[in-house]
């Protein structure tokens, strides 16, 4: 059968739903999906070397034991899904088992590190079930591991990189900081209006610290 | 220095990676086996809440399997990993097989659904993950991605040791918002002086302290910013990033 380079692209499946490659129809991992993961499956013929699309643009290619073994067209079709589109992230699902084991560090080395895609290992159909269930169920929840981007306030940044100067504690950062509200004021400060507010050594050293030459 | 026998494989020879001295006990093996098995330089140095960092860019946490498996370590972990994107623009695991003691019988791995939503969680949020037998071979992944990012163009190309003016440089810019150890040794062999990377536009920030735009912006914002110091009654200033 011929692998077709292209993959449906637009195609999003409702929530707690997977669009399934329409070759997966009456497999293990389709039942089990139903079964025990309470997830929907949609088939679908032209989904190409795809095996399953989930939401929120990611798709899995199905890496058989059989195919670990057997070695170059496994590598073939992921070279090809990695050249033909940038908009998916691709997550390889394989099967490492007793048999394809030894054969799991090389091919690590070539999903990851060399194609740059994900690669979640399983030991058969039905954990692949199970670990396609969570994501499809993960898709409403909120991601701890994700980053939220909350401004933070930089004022205690400022203050504590103003007692990074060497001879500046912590009521001289103030009184500093009184006067030169920014880091780049204190750095370009003259050192006899330092002088004035710090005393003449921690003058000195703060003038020293920001522009005496490393070298 | 340990002899290397086969020639490195890229122009430029060794690659350096750094390692943690917190984790320096518990990857005693790992640090071994990538000094003597992958000729890889491995520094030893007080980091940024990581284990390793293999490039400018790029920090490796290890963990092992079982660790992961575990609510218990949740928040740790999610503590860790959001600290480590703040920090730098990659950030993977190296999820690790237990080690069995001499005479003991592995039992197989037992994969929970929780183990299975973490890992979800892991790569819908962007982390690489990688799997790992053991040590020696999470010293040969280590090996790999830190060669992979030498090819790239980001592999760590600083001097490792500072002294004098540059170590208290260096303190000062380790306090600057997402700026991780490498990024601060780049910034001290970058400017000549404190001044110059205080007064240096984003673009120079961004080249000299190998970072990407959005953190150099960052860093650029902080130094101009105005401090109301009314605000400040407490200064238990914590280190913040992106």
């Amino acid at each position: 059968m011929e692998i077709k380079p292209h993959v449906l692209v637009n195609a999003v499946p409702p929530y707690g739903h997977v669009i399934a490659n329409e070759k997966w129809r009456d497999s293990a991992l389709v039942q089990s999906l139903k079964g025990t993961g309470n997830v929907k499956t949609i088939f679908e013929e032209e989904l190409g070397m795809v095996d399953f699309h989930l939401s929120n643009k990611s798709c899995i290619l199905y890496v058989s034991e059989t195919d670990i073994v057997a070695g170059n067209n496994y590598k073939r079709k992921l070279v090809r899904f990695r050249n033909a589109n940038s908009s998916l992230q691709g997550i390889v699902v394989a099967e490492k088992t007793r048999l394809s084991e030894q054969y799991f560090p090389a091919m690590q080395k070539f999903v990851v590190i060399e194609l740059g895609l994900t690669l979640l290992p399983v030991a058969s159909q039905l954990e692949a079930s199970q670990l396609l269930t969570q994501m499809v169920h993960m898709e409403g929840k909120d991601n701890p591991f994700r980053k939220k981007s909350v401004s933070r306030l930089l004022d205690p940044v400022v203050m504590s990189l103003v007692q990074q100067i060497p001879g500046v504690g912590k009521v001289k950062a103030v009184a500093l900081l009184q006067h030169y509200s920014s880091v780049i004021q204190l750095c370009n400060a003259e050192t006899c209006e330092l002088e004035t507010i710090v005393g003449q050594a921690t003058a000195q050293s703060i003038h020293n610290f920001f522009q005496k030459p490393f070298f | 220095v340990a002899a290397v026998s086969e020639p490195p494989a890229s122009s430029s020879g060794l690659v350096s990676v750094l390692v943690d001295s917190r984790c320096i006990t518990a990857c005693v093996d790992v640090v071994s086996s990538l000094r003597h098995r992958h000729g890889v330089t491995a520094h030893v140095c007080s980091l940024d809440g990581c284990d390793f960092v293999v490039s400018d860019r790029m920090a490796v946490e290890r963990q092992s399997q079982s660790e992961l498996a575990g609510a218990q370590n949740r928040k740790r972990l999610v503590e860790r990993v959001t600290s480590l994107q703040g920090l730098f623009d990659r950030v993977c695991l190296i999820i690790e097989k237990e080690r069995t003691k001499p005479g003991e019988v592995s039992r197989p791995f037992q994969r929970t659904r929780y183990y299975d939503s973490t890992l979800a969680s892991l790569v819908r949020a962007g982390i690489r993950l990688l799997e790992s037998a053991g040590p020696d071979e999470s010293a040969a992944l280590l090996a790999e991605l830190a060669r992979l990012e030498q090819r790239k163009g980001q592999a760590i190309s600083v001097p490792l040791e500072v002294k004098g003016l540059r170590q208290q440089a260096l303190v000062f810019y380790r306090t600057l918002p997402c700026v991780s150890y490498v990024n601060a040794l780049n910034m001290a062999q970058s400017f000549r002086s404190v001044s110059h990377l205080v007064n240096s536009p984003v673009e120079a920030l961004q080249k000299g302290a190998c970072l990407s735009q959005a953190r150099a912006e960052e860093i650029y914002r902080s130094l101009r910013y105005a401090c109301d110091i009314t605000l400040m009654n407490t200064s238990t200033a914590r280190k913040n990033s992106l």
